[in-house]
């Protein structure tokens, strides 16, 4: 790999990637594909594929504490012990929250990773098309502002990642769940086909649940080896079988001699030449070395995941742009959107003793939306969908509290009773006063100031959120699910981590800050094409959308550049 | 509905930026706080006292039991390194009421009793804890507006015996024994079945 570890001389490149994660990987990918120089910009260290997933070929017994954390471990890193995520498993791809603080006004989860590959290679992998109902929701409702595209212009950009990506699902026919290019779907268990069937039965197919569509090869992809249902996906695959930057993007962009990747390089701000009204360059700041530098591109891409790039355009200040690069609109850093979740319903299934299932599915059910579509009117507009699955419980289970001894033991080794869950995720919607800034008042280990977050979540998610637990109950109920019982977890932004929307996309200057082609409105070389980029959230997992809209954008910039408009 | 209840619910949400792998292992993660304890926590007393109270919570049946698996030194290493000093001292208070009790009882201490002894000593403490939870849950209702999303899993009072079983149950079932003798590993399926039938004295899939 043509990784440039050393304080160099200015360089210049045709492009600059900011990021290396999801999207950062598919611009990487589709510049240099279209021939451009391409330098790509990584704060945190390299991770080469296979060669550095330390632990994913480690048996459950080769972890000193067994996935769980050290008090050394729970002291370096309080944000991310928030939740399940940071855990001994793949502990070293967790940020240590003390080297870089955020201020948070109100309470936000930042969960963060820097490496090359970053988030691409912790994601849960669950990839949904987003339709027409959610392209126009902002206009019908009036929250927020109209996205500029419909989902003609994204559908073939869709069907172009994913047959490069590889997404196994089933199509289903549903106009908010638009089918794409699917690899064959994974099977779902004998109780998960039972839910099935009596949900659809019931709702007379006005509401489904399908298989997962996810980002793991159900059979050999382009190179890329199947998944071997070892459901270890978070600590690198060493099959290739997930998309990631290292298992996918990566190695395209390598192969075609012109990307450059440089670890270790936080940009600190994009340098703006109001001679030209374009962006310059990058200014960096090693992060070994703390050496600030400078690298020049003719066109730069910000894919720094939503609130890293929220950093570096409010921090990029200038005569022109006081407020943020491109921010004449002063909505850069507003609408941050995160989803909502950790709400939904359980139960225990009967009738399926005789039944198990052989190896680990790193994938679940999908019930899509169908909340406030048609004629079904609720007291809060948008929707949710549901993740969730079925699965005999194991050693875990409670047999009697607190019980011990050999006939404990011997019960529990057998597979226990069959649990169905049901779990929403519902959209949220855009507001103003959902934002980000930077607070100078205090310092990261870099010496840059740190960003502040004052986001939260208000009436009209707390009002779905009863619907999203109710539901699920009813729902459940109905295919015959015993002792169902609700819960609301309480969640707070960030908790999904689905950040999006703080330099939205619109048709108006004057209202937002990338165009249709996520082309900065007002700086024209720079493209921003990570969650930042979003209108709405709708209420599907994201990832697959900045996929797409990456290789969109970069489809335009690169024809801009030919015809010399940037 | 019990946090411990509702965090399993959170197992079945795969769609977080992060995969919800080996969630239940983790769901009981280590409680933060000051200081830790150099040296040793342990005298070899109190390493072979545990190394009994986790076999008497995972004894050798049909397969073999916690102390083949080496559960005791296990547990002893995660009071260590993964609790802070007051859940330290607690556990270091416990194991001297589990040989109180076995004195009490039956006039020797626990590693001296019989099988059937110890298991006595195990199930009256047991028996307490759950009587003691549900007092200290009696107290707990009065802050009940507290969000579930606040109560941090770092927080959670730990009971003594909770805590030695739960450290017990995680050590022996992630051990090699435990995984692949008491239940049944797979290292690398390969494929994914989703309706097999269960056959006679099949054991439940290890993670």
């Amino acid at each position: 790999m043509n990784i440039n570890n050393k304080a160099q001389e200015q360089h210049t490149y045709d492009a600059i990637v900011i990021g290396s994660g999801i999207s950062g990987g598919w611009a990487a990918k589709e510049l240099t594909e279209k021939g451009l120089k391409v330098l790509m910009l990584e704060r945190g260290e390299n991770i080469e594929h296979i060669k550095d997933y330390d632990t994913a070929m480690k048996a459950p017994w080769e972890f000193k504490h067994r996935g769980r954390l050290t008090q050394e471990q729970i002291k370096t890193h309080p944000v991310q012990i928030r939740d399940y995520p940071y855990s001994e498993f793949n502990e070293k791809w967790w940020v240590n929250d003390l080297e870089c603080p955020y201020t948070e006004v109100k309470r936000f989860d930042w969960y963060r990773g820097f490496h090359v590959g970053s988030k691409s290679l912790m994601w849960g992998r669950q990839s949904y098309r987003i339709g027409d109902i959610d392209f126009e929701a902002n206009a019908k409702d009036g929250h927020g502002i109209d996205w500029p595209i419909r989902y003609k212009d994204i559908a073939p950009w869709y069907d172009y990642v994913e047959k490069f990506a590889g997404i196994s699902g089933q199509a289903e026919g549903w106009a908010q769940l638009p089918d794409g290019h699917f690899l064959p779907p994974m099977e779902m268990n004998c109780v998960e086909k039972s839910v099935k069937k009596r949900i659809e039965d019931h709702y007379k197919r006005t509401r489904i649940m399908t298989i997962g569509r996810v980002a793991n090869l159900t059979v050999p992809h382009n190179g890329r080896g199947n998944c071997q249902y070892r459901n270890l996906c978070s600590r690198g695959c060493p099959f290739g079988a997930y998309f990631s930057t290292q298992s996918a993007t990566l190695p395209a962009a390598m192969a075609t001699g012109n990307l450059t990747v440089r670890p270790f390089s936080i940009v600190n701000s994009i340098i703006y030449d109001k001679d030209t009204k374009k962006a310059k360059g990058v200014l960096v700041i090693d992060a070994q070395t703390k050496e600030n530098m400078e690298f020049y591109s003719k066109i730069i891409f910000v894919n720094g995941s939503t609130l890293g790039t929220a950093f570096v355009l409010l921090n990029s200040t200038s005569d022109t742009f006081p407020d943020g690069l491109g921010n004449s609109s002063g909505q850069l850093g507003h609408n941050l959107m995160d989803h909502h979740f950790r709400c939904g319903a359980s139960g225990d299934v009967e009738g399926f003793d005789d039944k198990y299932y052989y190896g680990r599915r790193a994938n679940g059910i999908y019930v899509p939306r169908y909340r406030n579509l048609g004629n079904d009117k609720r007291d809060y507009v948008r929707g949710f969908g549901y993740q969730g699955g079925a699965s005999r419980s194991g050693w875990q289970r409670n047999i009697a509290e607190l019980a011990f001894g050999a006939d404990f033991k011997e019960e529990v080794t057998k597979p226990g009773p069959w649990k169905m869950g049901l779990g929403g995720f519902g959209e949220t919607l855009p507001y103003y006063e959902n934002r980000v800034y930077i607070d100078h008042s205090k310092k990261d280990k870099w010496g840059q100031p740190v960003l502040a977050i004052d986001c939260e979540f208000k009436e009209n998610e707390a009002k779905m959120r009863i619907d999203m637990m109710n539901d699920a109950a009813e729902m459940l109920e109905i295919a015959g699910v015993k002792n169902v019982k609700t819960y609301d977890n309480g969640s707070y932004p960030g908790m999904a981590i689905h950040e999006m929307g703080i330099a939205r996309m619109g048709n108006d200057p004057k209202t937002s800050v990338l165009n249709k082609w996520n082309q900065m409105h007002d700086v024209k070389n720079v493209f921003v094409t990570d969650g930042s980029c979003m209108t709405s959230t709708a209420c599907q997992n994201p990832s697959l959308t900045y996929m797409a809209l990456t290789a969109r954008a970069c489809d335009y910039a690169v024809k801009e550049l030919k015809k010399m408009n940037i | 509905m019990q946090r411990r209840e509702a965090l399993k619910n959170v197992a079945f949400l795969l769609g977080s930026a992060v995969s919800a792998t080996t969630l239940s292992i983790v769901l009981d993660g280590c409680k933060p706080g000051t200081g830790k304890k150099t040296g040793d926590l342990f005298t070899e007393d109190q390493n072979k006292l545990v190394d009994e109270i986790a076999d008497t919570i995972i004894p050798t049946t049909s397969t073999p039991g916690a102390k083949a698996a080496g559960v005791g030194s296990f547990v002893t290493m995660m009071v260590k390194e993964c609790y802070p000093e007051n859940v330290q001292n607690d556990f270091l208070k416990g194991l001297d009421d589990v040989d109180s009790r076995s004195k009490k009882a039956f006039s020797k201490t626990f590693t001296a009793l019989s099988a059937e002894q110890r298991n006595q000593v195990l199930k009256a403490l047991a028996d307490d804890t759950i009587q003691q939870k549900k007092d200290d849950k009696g107290k707990e209702t009065k802050d009940k507006s507290k969000k579930a999303a606040d109560k941090s899993k770092y927080e959670a009072k730990v009971y003594f015996f909770q805590l030695i079983r739960e450290l017990t149950l995680l050590g022996y079932f992630t051990s090699e024994i435990g995984a692949k003798q008491a239940l049944a590993y797979v290292a690398i399926p390969g494929r994914y079945d989703g309706c097999t039938d269960l056959k006679p004295g099949q054991k439940a899939w290890a993670m």
